[in-house]
Protein backbone atom coordinates (compact mmCIF):
# COMPACT_ATOMS: atom_id res chain seq x y z
CA UNK A 1 0.00 0.00 0.00
CA UNK A 2 1.26 3.35 -0.87
CA UNK A 3 1.04 6.08 1.98
CA UNK A 4 -1.62 7.69 0.06
CA UNK A 5 -3.57 4.58 0.10
CA UNK A 6 -2.83 4.18 3.92
CA UNK A 7 -3.80 7.48 4.48
CA UNK A 8 -7.26 6.89 2.47
CA UNK A 9 -8.45 3.77 4.25
CA UNK A 10 -7.37 5.70 7.93
CA UNK A 11 -9.63 8.84 6.90
CA UNK A 12 -12.26 5.95 5.81
CA UNK A 13 -12.30 4.31 9.03
CA UNK A 14 -12.19 7.88 10.93
CA UNK A 15 -15.58 8.41 9.01
CA UNK A 16 -17.50 5.30 9.33
CA UNK A 17 -16.34 4.34 13.34
CA UNK A 18 -15.33 7.24 14.36
CA UNK A 19 -17.96 10.21 12.58
CA UNK A 20 -15.08 12.44 12.39
CA UNK A 21 -15.02 12.93 8.69
CA UNK A 22 -11.90 14.85 7.08
CA UNK A 23 -10.02 15.68 9.92
CA UNK A 24 -7.16 17.88 9.23
CA UNK A 25 -3.97 15.95 9.09
CA UNK A 26 -2.07 17.62 11.50
CA UNK A 27 -4.85 18.37 13.99
CA UNK A 28 -4.84 16.84 17.33
CA UNK A 29 -7.28 14.45 17.46
CA UNK A 30 -7.68 14.22 21.18
CA UNK A 31 -8.08 17.94 21.52
CA UNK A 32 -10.28 19.09 18.50
CA UNK A 33 -12.24 15.55 17.85
CA UNK A 34 -12.69 14.14 20.89
CA UNK A 35 -10.33 10.92 19.86
CA UNK A 36 -9.57 9.15 23.33
CA UNK A 37 -8.19 6.66 24.62
CA UNK A 38 -11.39 4.44 23.92
CA UNK A 39 -11.16 5.22 20.28
CA UNK A 40 -7.08 4.50 20.09
CA UNK A 41 -8.40 1.05 21.26
CA UNK A 42 -10.39 0.98 18.36
CA UNK A 43 -8.30 2.29 15.86
CA UNK A 44 -5.84 -0.56 16.94
CA UNK A 45 -8.04 -3.11 15.95
CA UNK A 46 -8.90 -1.49 12.39
CA UNK A 47 -5.07 -1.28 11.97
CA UNK A 48 -4.63 -5.41 12.72
CA UNK A 49 -7.50 -5.82 10.23
CA UNK A 50 -5.78 -3.74 7.48
CA UNK A 51 -2.55 -5.12 8.46
CA UNK A 52 -3.64 -8.91 8.66
CA UNK A 53 -1.34 -9.21 11.33
CA UNK A 54 -1.61 -8.75 15.25
CA UNK A 55 0.61 -5.77 16.63
CA UNK A 56 2.00 -6.76 19.99
CA UNK A 57 1.52 -5.39 23.48
CA UNK A 58 4.53 -3.29 23.17
CA UNK A 59 3.54 -1.92 20.02
CA UNK A 60 0.37 -1.47 21.09
CA UNK A 61 1.78 1.06 24.05
CA UNK A 62 3.99 2.63 21.28
CA UNK A 63 1.21 3.83 19.62
CA UNK A 64 -0.80 5.68 22.64
CA UNK A 65 1.28 9.10 22.07
CA UNK A 66 0.23 9.27 18.25
CA UNK A 67 -2.12 12.73 17.89
CA UNK A 68 -2.43 13.30 14.39
CA UNK A 69 -3.49 11.43 11.50
CA UNK A 70 -0.05 11.96 9.88
CA UNK A 71 1.35 10.10 12.97
CA UNK A 72 -1.56 7.16 12.33
CA UNK A 73 0.16 6.87 8.41
CA UNK A 74 3.43 6.80 9.80
CA UNK A 75 2.94 4.13 12.24
CA UNK A 76 1.11 1.68 10.04
CA UNK A 77 4.00 1.89 7.76
CA UNK A 78 6.84 1.75 10.33
CA UNK A 79 4.11 -1.34 11.43
CA UNK A 80 3.64 -2.75 7.82
CA UNK A 81 7.71 -2.44 7.31
CA UNK A 82 8.19 -4.78 10.34
CA UNK A 83 6.11 -7.60 8.65
CA UNK A 84 7.23 -6.63 5.11
CA UNK B 1 -39.42 18.07 46.16
CA UNK B 2 -39.53 16.71 42.33
CA UNK B 3 -38.97 19.49 39.97
CA UNK B 4 -38.37 17.54 36.95
CA UNK B 5 -39.82 13.97 35.80
CA UNK B 6 -40.12 12.00 32.58
CA UNK B 7 -40.48 8.32 31.40
CA UNK B 8 -40.35 6.34 28.31
CA UNK B 9 -43.10 3.13 28.35
CA UNK B 10 -45.24 0.74 26.80
CA UNK B 11 -47.66 3.40 27.31
CA UNK B 12 -45.86 6.40 25.84
CA UNK B 13 -43.21 8.47 26.26
CA UNK B 14 -45.11 11.80 26.81
CA UNK B 15 -47.55 12.75 29.21
CA UNK B 16 -50.18 12.99 27.24
CA UNK B 17 -49.84 9.84 25.75
CA UNK B 18 -49.31 8.15 29.26
CA UNK B 19 -52.89 9.83 30.30
CA UNK B 20 -54.57 9.00 27.38
CA UNK B 21 -53.76 4.97 27.71
CA UNK B 22 -54.53 5.53 31.36
CA UNK B 23 -57.79 7.18 30.58
CA UNK B 24 -58.72 5.04 27.87
CA UNK B 25 -58.01 1.93 29.62
CA UNK B 26 -55.46 1.23 26.58
CA UNK B 27 -52.80 -1.64 27.12
CA UNK B 28 -49.18 -1.47 26.32
CA UNK B 29 -48.57 -5.06 26.02
CA UNK B 30 -47.90 -6.86 22.67
CA UNK B 31 -46.87 -10.21 21.67
CA UNK B 32 -42.82 -10.52 22.13
CA UNK B 33 -40.76 -9.96 19.31
CA UNK B 34 -38.25 -12.54 18.42
CA UNK B 35 -34.62 -12.68 19.65
CA UNK B 36 -33.66 -15.76 17.59
CA UNK B 37 -32.47 -17.48 20.99
CA UNK B 38 -35.03 -17.94 23.76
CA UNK B 39 -38.29 -16.79 22.32
CA UNK B 40 -38.93 -19.92 20.82
CA UNK B 41 -38.67 -21.24 23.81
CA UNK B 42 -40.04 -19.58 26.21
CA UNK B 43 -44.12 -20.03 27.08
CA UNK B 44 -44.89 -16.32 27.58
CA UNK B 45 -45.20 -15.02 24.40
CA UNK B 46 -46.17 -11.55 25.70
CA UNK B 47 -43.68 -8.12 26.56
CA UNK B 48 -44.65 -4.53 27.94
CA UNK B 49 -43.30 -3.20 24.17
CA UNK B 50 -41.70 0.21 23.47
CA UNK B 51 -42.46 -0.07 19.99
CA UNK B 52 -42.64 3.89 18.82
CA UNK B 53 -39.86 5.66 17.72
CA UNK B 54 -37.01 7.87 19.90
CA UNK B 55 -35.56 11.01 18.52
CA UNK B 56 -32.00 10.20 20.04
CA UNK B 57 -29.41 13.12 19.46
CA UNK B 58 -26.42 11.47 20.99
CA UNK B 59 -23.34 12.14 19.66
CA UNK B 60 -21.05 9.62 19.02
CA UNK B 61 -18.24 10.81 22.03
CA UNK B 62 -21.41 9.79 24.50
CA UNK B 63 -22.99 6.91 22.05
CA UNK B 64 -19.99 4.89 22.31
CA UNK B 65 -20.38 3.91 25.80
CA UNK B 66 -23.70 3.33 25.31
CA UNK B 67 -25.96 -0.07 25.24
CA UNK B 68 -29.69 0.17 24.79
CA UNK B 69 -30.32 0.49 28.45
CA UNK B 70 -27.74 3.60 28.06
CA UNK B 71 -29.98 5.27 25.62
CA UNK B 72 -33.04 4.70 27.54
CA UNK B 73 -31.09 5.98 30.56
CA UNK B 74 -29.58 9.15 29.48
CA UNK B 75 -32.73 9.85 26.97
CA UNK B 76 -35.32 10.63 30.45
CA UNK B 77 -32.35 12.13 32.20
CA UNK B 78 -31.84 14.82 29.23
CA UNK B 79 -36.23 15.27 29.35
CA UNK B 80 -36.19 15.43 33.04
CA UNK B 81 -33.43 17.53 33.50
CA UNK B 82 -34.51 19.85 30.45
CA UNK B 83 -38.21 20.28 32.35
CA UNK B 84 -36.45 20.69 35.41
CA UNK B 85 -34.47 24.05 33.84
CA UNK B 86 -31.19 23.48 35.88
CA UNK B 87 -28.31 25.43 35.16
CA UNK B 88 -25.31 23.91 33.65
CA UNK B 89 -23.37 26.06 35.99
CA UNK B 90 -25.06 23.60 39.35
CA UNK B 91 -25.78 20.60 37.35
CA UNK B 92 -21.88 20.16 37.02
CA UNK B 93 -21.10 22.13 40.56
CA UNK B 94 -20.52 18.80 42.63
CA UNK B 95 -23.80 19.46 44.53
CA UNK B 96 -25.86 17.46 42.32
CA UNK B 97 -25.48 13.49 42.18
CA UNK B 98 -27.02 10.98 40.56
CA UNK B 99 -28.84 7.55 41.55
CA UNK B 100 -29.58 5.31 39.16
CA UNK B 101 -29.66 1.40 38.23
CA UNK B 102 -31.15 -1.22 35.79
CA UNK B 103 -31.44 -4.61 36.40
CA UNK B 104 -28.23 -5.68 34.89
CA UNK B 105 -26.41 -3.25 33.00
CA UNK B 106 -27.15 -4.36 29.02
CA UNK B 107 -28.54 -7.91 28.39
CA UNK B 108 -28.14 -7.35 24.58
CA UNK B 109 -24.52 -6.38 25.35
CA UNK B 110 -23.50 -8.80 27.26
CA UNK B 111 -25.46 -11.59 24.76
CA UNK B 112 -22.51 -10.25 22.39
CA UNK B 113 -19.80 -11.21 24.68
CA UNK B 114 -21.00 -14.35 25.10
CA UNK B 115 -21.52 -14.84 21.24
CA UNK B 116 -17.76 -13.89 21.47
CA UNK B 117 -16.84 -16.31 24.04
CA UNK B 118 -18.52 -19.31 22.95
CA UNK B 119 -18.25 -18.39 19.12
CA UNK B 120 -15.57 -20.30 16.77
CA UNK B 121 -13.63 -17.81 15.90
CA UNK B 122 -9.68 -17.91 17.45
CA UNK B 123 -9.27 -14.72 17.75
CA UNK B 124 -11.93 -14.46 21.24
CA UNK B 125 -9.66 -11.90 23.33
CA UNK B 126 -9.17 -9.53 19.92
CA UNK B 127 -12.95 -9.35 19.67
CA UNK B 128 -14.31 -8.93 22.77
CA UNK B 129 -14.63 -4.60 22.31
CA UNK B 130 -12.73 -1.94 24.59
CA UNK B 131 -16.17 -0.83 25.74
CA UNK B 132 -18.01 -3.67 25.71
CA UNK B 133 -17.76 -3.58 29.53
CA UNK B 134 -18.58 0.05 29.94
CA UNK B 135 -21.74 -0.70 28.09
CA UNK B 136 -22.87 -3.89 30.08
CA UNK B 137 -21.62 -2.84 33.48
CA UNK B 138 -24.27 -3.04 36.54
CA UNK B 139 -23.76 1.02 36.91
CA UNK B 140 -23.66 1.68 33.29
CA UNK B 141 -26.80 3.64 33.38
CA UNK B 142 -25.53 6.04 36.24
CA UNK B 143 -22.18 6.57 34.64
CA UNK B 144 -23.48 7.54 31.28
CA UNK B 145 -25.43 10.22 32.82
CA UNK B 146 -22.89 11.72 34.19
CA UNK B 147 -20.76 11.84 31.40
CA UNK B 148 -23.26 13.31 29.14
CA UNK B 149 -24.64 15.87 31.67
CA UNK B 150 -21.12 16.40 33.42
CA UNK B 151 -22.64 15.68 36.98
CA UNK B 152 -19.88 15.45 39.45
CA UNK B 153 -21.48 14.66 42.84
CA UNK B 154 -22.39 11.48 44.12
CA UNK B 155 -23.17 7.78 42.35
CA UNK B 156 -25.79 5.39 43.56
CA UNK B 157 -26.67 2.73 41.96
CA UNK B 158 -28.58 0.03 43.22
CA UNK B 159 -29.14 -2.92 41.64
CA UNK B 160 -32.55 -4.74 43.03
CA UNK B 161 -34.33 -6.06 39.98
CA UNK B 162 -37.97 -4.58 40.34
CA UNK B 163 -36.97 -2.14 43.68
CA UNK B 164 -34.01 -0.70 41.21
CA UNK B 165 -35.63 2.52 40.78
CA UNK B 166 -37.59 3.07 43.46
CA UNK B 167 -34.63 2.96 45.80
CA UNK B 168 -33.00 5.21 43.50
CA UNK B 169 -35.85 7.58 44.65
CA UNK B 170 -35.67 6.77 47.88
CA UNK B 171 -31.53 6.72 48.34
CA UNK B 172 -31.35 10.46 46.37
CA UNK B 173 -34.17 11.38 48.78
CA UNK B 174 -32.46 10.80 51.70
CA UNK B 175 -29.21 12.16 50.29
CA UNK B 176 -31.23 15.83 49.76
CA UNK B 177 -32.52 15.07 52.88
CA UNK B 178 -30.01 14.98 54.93
CA UNK B 179 -28.01 17.75 53.14
CA UNK B 180 -25.67 15.76 51.46
CA UNK B 181 -26.64 16.70 48.14
CA UNK B 182 -28.80 19.83 46.77
CA UNK B 183 -30.22 18.15 44.14
CA UNK B 184 -30.26 14.00 42.83
CA UNK B 185 -31.29 12.72 39.16
CA UNK B 186 -32.94 9.12 40.38
CA UNK B 187 -34.44 6.78 38.07
CA UNK B 188 -33.95 3.21 36.54
CA UNK B 189 -33.75 1.56 32.93
CA UNK B 190 -34.06 -1.74 31.58
CA UNK B 191 -33.89 -2.97 28.02
CA UNK B 192 -35.90 -5.76 25.79
CA UNK B 193 -34.56 -8.67 27.80
CA UNK B 194 -35.78 -11.87 26.83
CA UNK B 195 -33.52 -13.56 29.67
CA UNK B 196 -35.50 -12.12 32.68
CA UNK B 197 -38.57 -13.45 30.87
CA UNK B 198 -37.14 -16.59 30.86
CA UNK B 199 -35.97 -16.69 34.23
CA UNK B 200 -39.94 -15.87 34.86
CA UNK B 201 -40.85 -18.57 32.69
CA UNK B 202 -39.27 -21.42 34.42
CA UNK B 203 -40.36 -20.01 37.81
CA UNK B 204 -43.64 -20.71 36.04
CA UNK B 205 -44.90 -16.63 37.27
CA UNK B 206 -44.95 -15.98 34.09
CA UNK B 207 -48.53 -15.27 31.93
CA UNK B 208 -49.22 -18.01 29.53
CA UNK B 209 -52.41 -17.96 28.64
CA UNK B 210 -53.29 -14.80 26.54
CA UNK B 211 -50.59 -15.21 23.95
CA UNK B 212 -53.14 -14.63 21.25
CA UNK B 213 -54.57 -11.11 22.65
CA UNK B 214 -51.41 -9.89 24.77
CA UNK B 215 -53.68 -6.39 25.32
CA UNK B 216 -55.71 -8.75 28.20
CA UNK B 217 -52.99 -9.21 30.32
CA UNK B 218 -51.39 -9.04 33.14
CA UNK B 219 -54.45 -9.14 35.24
CA UNK B 220 -53.48 -7.82 38.70
CA UNK B 221 -55.88 -9.21 41.52
CA UNK B 222 -58.27 -10.51 38.98
CA UNK B 223 -59.17 -14.45 39.47
CA UNK B 224 -58.07 -14.90 35.71
CA UNK B 225 -54.39 -13.72 36.44
CA UNK B 226 -51.74 -15.98 35.15
CA UNK B 227 -48.62 -14.43 35.64
CA UNK B 228 -46.57 -11.30 34.92
CA UNK B 229 -45.77 -9.98 31.79
CA UNK B 230 -41.75 -8.63 31.52
CA UNK B 231 -41.37 -5.40 29.90
CA UNK B 232 -38.91 -2.75 28.99
CA UNK B 233 -38.85 1.57 29.59
CA UNK B 234 -37.31 4.18 31.70
CA UNK B 235 -37.73 7.00 34.02
CA UNK B 236 -36.39 9.63 35.39
CA UNK B 237 -37.38 11.99 38.14
CA UNK B 238 -35.24 15.33 39.57
CA UNK B 239 -35.19 15.71 43.21
CA UNK B 240 -33.88 19.12 44.52
CA UNK B 241 -33.78 20.34 47.84
CA UNK B 242 -36.82 22.94 49.06
CA UNK B 243 -35.38 26.55 49.22
CA UNK B 244 -33.53 26.05 46.49
CA UNK B 245 -36.21 24.90 43.76
CA UNK B 246 -38.35 27.76 45.38
CA UNK B 247 -35.43 30.38 45.41
CA UNK B 248 -35.52 29.65 41.62
CA UNK B 249 -38.63 29.68 40.67
CA UNK B 250 -38.63 25.65 39.80
CA UNK B 251 -42.10 24.25 39.01
CA UNK B 252 -42.78 21.97 41.79
CA UNK B 253 -44.04 18.49 40.63
CA UNK B 254 -44.82 16.72 44.19
CA UNK B 255 -42.67 16.27 46.80
CA UNK B 256 -41.20 12.94 48.04
CA UNK B 257 -42.45 13.08 51.81
CA UNK B 258 -41.41 9.82 53.09
CA UNK B 259 -39.00 6.37 51.88
CA UNK B 260 -38.67 2.57 53.80
CA UNK B 261 -36.72 -0.28 52.69
CA UNK B 262 -36.43 -3.13 54.47
CA UNK B 263 -35.70 -7.20 54.11
CA UNK B 264 -37.87 -10.01 54.45
CA UNK B 265 -34.65 -11.81 56.06
CA UNK B 266 -35.71 -14.93 54.37
CA UNK B 267 -36.56 -16.74 51.08
CA UNK B 268 -35.46 -14.95 48.36
CA UNK B 269 -38.28 -15.75 46.05
CA UNK B 270 -41.59 -16.12 48.20
CA UNK B 271 -43.65 -12.82 49.12
CA UNK B 272 -43.47 -12.22 52.69
CA UNK B 273 -46.45 -10.89 54.56
CA UNK B 274 -44.77 -9.12 57.64
CA UNK B 275 -41.85 -8.47 55.92
CA UNK B 276 -44.18 -6.36 53.39
CA UNK B 277 -46.08 -4.86 56.16
CA UNK B 278 -43.40 -3.84 57.94
CA UNK B 279 -42.11 -1.54 54.68
CA UNK B 280 -45.94 -0.17 54.61
CA UNK B 281 -45.89 0.93 57.95
CA UNK B 282 -42.35 2.11 57.97
CA UNK B 283 -42.98 4.14 55.03
CA UNK B 284 -45.88 5.87 56.92
CA UNK B 285 -43.58 6.55 59.92
CA UNK B 286 -41.12 8.25 57.93
CA UNK B 287 -43.67 10.27 55.99
CA UNK B 288 -44.94 11.02 59.74
CA UNK B 289 -48.69 10.49 58.77
CA UNK B 290 -51.31 7.85 59.81
CA UNK B 291 -52.91 6.11 56.68
CA UNK B 292 -55.61 7.78 56.60
CA UNK B 293 -53.72 10.83 55.23
CA UNK B 294 -53.04 8.23 52.23
CA UNK B 295 -55.30 8.92 48.99
CA UNK B 296 -53.88 6.39 46.68
CA UNK B 297 -51.79 3.07 46.56
CA UNK B 298 -49.65 1.97 43.15
CA UNK B 299 -49.62 -1.53 44.00
CA UNK B 300 -46.61 -3.80 43.43
CA UNK B 301 -49.04 -5.99 41.46
CA UNK B 302 -47.88 -7.98 39.07
CA UNK B 303 -50.53 -10.64 39.04
CA UNK B 304 -48.76 -13.48 39.88
CA UNK B 305 -51.05 -15.87 42.44
CA UNK B 306 -49.18 -15.57 45.83
CA UNK B 307 -47.97 -12.18 45.26
CA UNK B 308 -51.29 -10.55 44.41
CA UNK B 309 -52.76 -12.03 47.60
CA UNK B 310 -49.89 -11.19 49.69
CA UNK B 311 -49.94 -7.67 49.32
CA UNK B 312 -53.50 -6.66 48.54
CA UNK B 313 -53.66 -8.29 52.60
CA UNK B 314 -50.68 -6.21 53.90
CA UNK B 315 -52.15 -3.26 52.33
CA UNK B 316 -55.87 -4.08 54.18
CA UNK B 317 -54.02 -4.48 57.23
CA UNK B 318 -51.89 -1.27 57.65
CA UNK B 319 -54.81 0.48 55.07
CA UNK B 320 -57.98 -0.64 55.67
CA UNK B 321 -60.30 0.24 52.74
CA UNK B 322 -59.48 3.88 52.74
CA UNK B 323 -57.24 4.75 49.81
CA UNK B 324 -57.90 3.79 46.24
CA UNK B 325 -55.64 0.66 45.25
CA UNK B 326 -54.40 0.36 41.76
CA UNK B 327 -51.91 -1.83 39.68
CA UNK B 328 -50.31 0.13 37.22
CA UNK B 329 -48.24 -2.63 35.63
CA UNK B 330 -51.79 -3.77 34.48
CA UNK B 331 -51.25 -1.32 31.20
CA UNK B 332 -47.45 -1.78 30.57
CA UNK B 333 -46.16 -5.56 32.26
CA UNK B 334 -43.69 -5.70 34.37
CA UNK B 335 -40.84 -3.00 33.36
CA UNK B 336 -38.71 -4.44 36.30
CA UNK B 337 -35.80 -1.53 37.08
CA UNK B 338 -37.63 1.10 35.91
CA UNK B 339 -40.93 0.33 37.64
CA UNK B 340 -40.68 2.34 40.73
CA UNK B 341 -39.85 5.54 38.61
CA UNK B 342 -42.44 5.05 35.92
CA UNK B 343 -45.38 4.23 38.60
CA UNK B 344 -44.04 7.21 40.86
CA UNK B 345 -44.36 9.39 37.85
CA UNK B 346 -47.66 7.82 36.76
CA UNK B 347 -48.90 8.81 40.17
CA UNK B 348 -48.22 12.43 40.25
CA UNK B 349 -49.49 12.46 36.59
CA UNK B 350 -52.74 11.14 38.36
CA UNK B 351 -52.16 13.72 41.02
CA UNK B 352 -52.19 16.72 38.49
CA UNK B 353 -55.21 15.44 36.30
CA UNK B 354 -57.24 14.60 39.02
CA UNK B 355 -58.01 10.75 38.07
CA UNK B 356 -56.56 7.54 39.22
CA UNK B 357 -56.89 5.16 36.51
CA UNK B 358 -58.48 1.75 37.55
CA UNK B 359 -56.60 -1.36 37.47
CA UNK B 360 -56.90 -2.75 34.01
CA UNK B 361 -58.95 -6.27 33.23
CA UNK B 362 -59.88 -6.46 36.91
CA UNK B 363 -62.94 -7.89 35.54
CA UNK B 364 -63.79 -10.26 38.59
CA UNK B 365 -61.52 -9.80 41.45
CA UNK B 366 -60.05 -12.47 43.48
CA UNK B 367 -61.30 -12.91 46.89
CA UNK B 368 -58.19 -13.48 48.76
CA UNK B 369 -57.54 -10.19 47.43
CA UNK B 370 -60.86 -8.40 48.30
CA UNK B 371 -60.50 -6.55 51.40
CA UNK B 372 -59.09 -3.47 50.00
CA UNK B 373 -60.57 -0.75 47.66
CA UNK B 374 -59.97 -1.19 43.96
CA UNK B 375 -59.79 1.12 41.48
CA UNK B 376 -62.42 -0.51 38.96
CA UNK B 377 -63.14 2.32 37.23
CA UNK B 378 -61.96 5.65 36.29
CA UNK B 379 -62.09 7.63 39.25
CA UNK B 380 -62.25 11.86 38.77
CA UNK B 381 -60.87 12.44 42.60
CA UNK B 382 -58.36 15.07 43.73
CA UNK B 383 -55.18 12.51 45.04
CA UNK B 384 -53.08 14.33 47.45
CA UNK B 385 -51.29 11.77 48.85
CA UNK B 386 -49.88 8.45 47.12
CA UNK B 387 -47.93 5.57 48.08
CA UNK B 388 -45.58 3.61 45.43
CA UNK B 389 -45.46 -0.07 46.46
CA UNK B 390 -42.34 -2.42 45.16
CA UNK B 391 -41.35 -5.65 45.90
CA UNK B 392 -38.37 -7.85 44.49
CA UNK B 393 -36.41 -10.68 44.62
CA UNK B 394 -34.34 -11.48 47.18
CA UNK B 395 -36.85 -9.91 50.03
CA UNK B 396 -36.39 -5.78 49.23
CA UNK B 397 -39.36 -4.17 49.87
CA UNK B 398 -39.71 -0.54 48.81
CA UNK B 399 -42.71 2.37 49.86
CA UNK B 400 -42.48 5.52 48.84
CA UNK B 401 -44.80 8.41 49.70
CA UNK B 402 -45.37 11.03 47.53
CA UNK B 403 -47.27 14.55 47.74
CA UNK B 404 -49.15 16.79 45.24
CA UNK B 405 -47.63 20.26 45.99
CA UNK B 406 -50.33 21.99 48.21
CA UNK B 407 -51.83 24.77 46.21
Amino acid sequence: MTRDEICSRILAIFSEKFEIDNPGLDDDLREEHEFDSIDAIELLREIEVMLDSQLTQEEKKSAMTIRTINDIVAYVIDMAAVRA
Amino acid sequence: MITGCAAITPIGNTKAEMVRHLTQGISGVKAMRSDGLLTEQIHSGVFGTVDYPIDYAFNRHHRKTMGPVAYYACQVAKEALDGAGLEEAFVTSGRMGVAFGSTHGSPTVQREIYRTFFGQSEQKLRNIGAVDYLKSMVHTTAVNITKMFGITGRVISSSTACTTSSQSIGYGYEAVKFGLQDAMLCGGADEYDTTTVAVFDNLLACSTAFNATPHLTPRPFDVRRDGLVVGEGAGAVVLEEYERARRRGAVILGEVLGFACNNNGGDMILPNMNGIEQTLRLGLDSAQIGPDRVDLISAHATATKMGDVIEAQAIGKVYGTGPLVTGLKSYMGHTMGSCGVIETILALHMMHERFVAPTLHLDDVDERCAMIRHARQLTETAVQVAAIENFAFGGVNTSLIIRKPLE
